[in-house]
């Protein structure tokens, strides 16, 4: 449905560069990255609103690169909501189709049935001013739709809105899309956001492509050690490949005093021996471990101590020092779990490290493909 | 003295001035002599021909206007600094000098072309217009320009992503939403345009039934000492003037609560 092709924009300081990236048609993509990332300009760029340096962008086989914005077929849901204030709802609705030159009877049953869909038809008289935020919001993407674009582009649409909305949303537009059968391309910094609604993500930081793949595998086995910090593994190490024993990996981790095993991704590439990389463990997967709840086979164990807690909502998370190593390692437990243990501030506690939950990280910016490893899936 | 009674003083001063000034009329006005102007000739032929040079020159100032303020307010393009430089010249200028450049042009090969081949300007009604439109013209921009900035881009943006060519955003989107900064430039400019003199007169001159506008005549009538008749046409420029700011200001509040 939509192709990227090796994409170049200069603004100012900021570059975006030779972002290639495609999406399926029917797909719902969710392109993740921090705040000035580049996420909202590649947007602009697929919009027409800027200018390509090099590169090519096709929509449904068609080269729309040079298209004027309007002839482009896109739908858009902005961040900040741009309903015209001199019309009503109705009239606002209505003025894509007019744009486009539709007949009322061709557009006017497919807004009848987003008008229903939304809940928005008491709302039809009204003015932009006169609504609540999430109407506001609603009726954007009712105007949005109804021109019946194949591709829809969401631009953080539901920041301003509260949480409860906003999954409320999140439900709207996936049974939208399965009613009406148009591709997404949505933009968010919110992880929780963009992993409920995506079938693939994209992770874009300095406007460069750092991982793409469906959402599982991105989630699961982040590439590269920005993606990691990004998806919020704080735990990451400098470490060096030693050997490869079959669908493990046994690294130098000299921060954790010592060599450990991880596992390696099915269907990406062993890292060559003596590759200088990063090892990444999730704050959530570093397992406490004492009698009563033993090491599983071939996990790395380190004797230490906890030398900080922080109740951190649902969670508790503990700052764990091995003894003789440089690193600190965090660890996330939730309440529950945490009252099984005996573990007080400055005594002795073991932290375990599973092989398959020991990523192995590329420390430099290399686009990645993923791909689902198969039999696995599910978010954590 | 607080600082909010200051201003508050300072406002009423403002008032007190041109009250005091247009009360002073009052010493000389009667009703003879304002009804023998009403139902003179040469005064309803300057009325008349004060009204419809005026709003001549404010249509074709705004016809380029706001065009024009648009690209300053939506286009970055060369040249654009120099343009929005240039819509003070007026302003800058006296009225008089402008007249005379107007005056200077004429008398040179391309001016006397023009005269020659399309339109006579000096000493003609087509030269008040050209007069009052060149000094209403950069207010116009600025006008338009100002109240065009306070419209948010991505309505327009909104527009053409919906499917709206660029004119037909800017017809149905851009110039509904600036409705009323368009009615405050278009009456102020023909507020301007109706008093314009200093131009005016250097251009078209003071040929009664011909060129003589309401302000030229208030000259006229000064310049012989007839008071009376000075301020009766003042008066009457005054009412014209009141009544369309007055008209403007209704439009707009009652634009505001549709």
């Amino acid at each position: 449905m939509l192709e990227l092709e090796a994409v170049c924009s200069q603004s100012g300081s900021f570059r975006v560069d030779d972002v290639r990236m495609s999406v399926a048609d029917g797909e719902s993509h969710v392109l993740l990255g921090p705040s000035g990332a580049g996420k909202t300009t590649l947007l602009e760029l697929i919009l027409g609103l800027r200018e390509l340096e090099s590169g090519s962008v096709m929509l449904a086989g068609r080269d729309i690169t040079r298209e004027p914005i309007e002839r482009r077929g896109v739908g858009y849901l902005p961040q900040r909501v741009s309903l015209f204030p001199h019309l009503s709802v109705r009239e606002n609705i209505a003025y894509g189709p007019r744009c486009r030159r539709r007949p009322a009877c061709e557009y006017a049953p497919v807004v009848d049935d987003l008008v229903e869909a939304t809940g928005i038809g008491h709302l039809l008289e009204r003015r932009p001013d006169t609504l609540s935020g999430g109407e506001r919001q609603r009726v954007t993407l009712v105007r949005a739709l109804a021109t019946r674009p194949r591709l829809l582009l969401l631009d953080e649409p539901f920041t301003a809105l509260n949480e409860s909305l906003r999954r409320e949303f999140w439900r709207l537009l996936k049974t939208l899309q399965a009613e009406h059968g148009f591709t997404m391309l949505m933009i968010t910094h919110d992880l929780a956001e963009g992993f409920f609604l995506a079938d693939r993500v994209t992770v874009l930081i300095d406007g460069c492509v750092e991982q793409t793949g469906d959402k599982e595998d991105v989630w699961r086995y982040p590439a590269t050690l920005p993606v990691a910090a990004y998806l919020g593994i704080r735990n990451t190490f400098d470490a060096t490949v030693r050997e490869v024993d079959g669908d493990e990996a046994v690294v130098d981790c000299p921060a954790l005093g010592g060599s450990l095993r991880a596992a390696l991704v099915p269907g990406r590439a062993a890292p060559p021996v003596g590759e200088p990389l990063a090892l990444g463990i999730r704050a959530e997967f570093v397992a406490l471990r004492d009698a009563a709840h033993p090491p599983v086979p071939g996990e790395y164990l380190l004797d230490g101590r906890i030398t900080d807690a922080s109740v951190a909502g649902a969670e508790v998370v503990l700052l764990f020092k091995p003894d003789g190593a440089e690193a600190t390692l965090e660890i996330s437990v939730s309440h529950r779990l945490l009252r099984r243990f005996d573990v007080a501030m400055g005594q002795p506690a073991t932290a375990g490290l599973p092989p398959g939950d020991v990523l192995l990280l590329q420390a430099q910016t290399t686009p990645v493909v993923a791909r689902r490893p198969p039999g696995q899936g599910g978010v954590r | 003295m607080s600082f909010r009674r200051l201003t508050i003083g300072s406002a009423i001063a403002v008032l007190v001035i041109y009250g005091l000034l247009i009360a002073s009329l009052a010493y000389y006005v009667n009703g003879a002599d304002l009804k023998a102007a009403l139902t003179s000739t040469r005064v309803l032929f300057s009325i008349q021909l004060s009204l419809v040079a005026a709003t001549v020159a404010t249509g074709l100032a705004l016809l380029l206007g706001v065009p024009a303020a648009y690209a300053l307010s939506r286009f970055r393009f060369r040249g654009r600094q120099a343009v929005d430089s240039i819509l003070e010249f007026p302003i800058i200028v006296s009225p008089a000098a402008l007249g005379a450049i107007i005056l200077i042009f004429f008398s040179n090969p391309l001016g006397q072309w023009i005269q020659e081949h399309t339109i006579t300007f000096v000493f003609a009604f087509a030269g008040i217009v050209l007069a009052q439109f060149i000094t209403v013209l950069g207010v116009a921009v600025r006008f338009v320009k100002t109240a065009l900035d306070q419209v948010p881009r991505r309505y327009a943006t909104a527009a053409r992503i919906l499917g709206a060519s660029p004119s037909r955003a800017f017809f149905t989107v851009d110039l509904p939403l600036v409705r009323r900064g368009l009615i405050g430039a278009g009456v102020l400019s023909w507020a301007k345009a109706l008093g314009e003199f200093g131009a005016t007169i250097m251009v078209a001159g003071t040929m009664a039934m011909r060129t003589e506008t309401l302000p030229v005549a208030i000259y006229s009538r000064l310049s012989v000492a007839d008071i009376e008749g000075t301020v009766t046409l003042i008066l009457i420029l005054l009412a014209i003037g009141l009544t369309a700011l007055f008209t403007a200001r209704f439009l707009l509040r009652e634009r505001r609560r549709a």
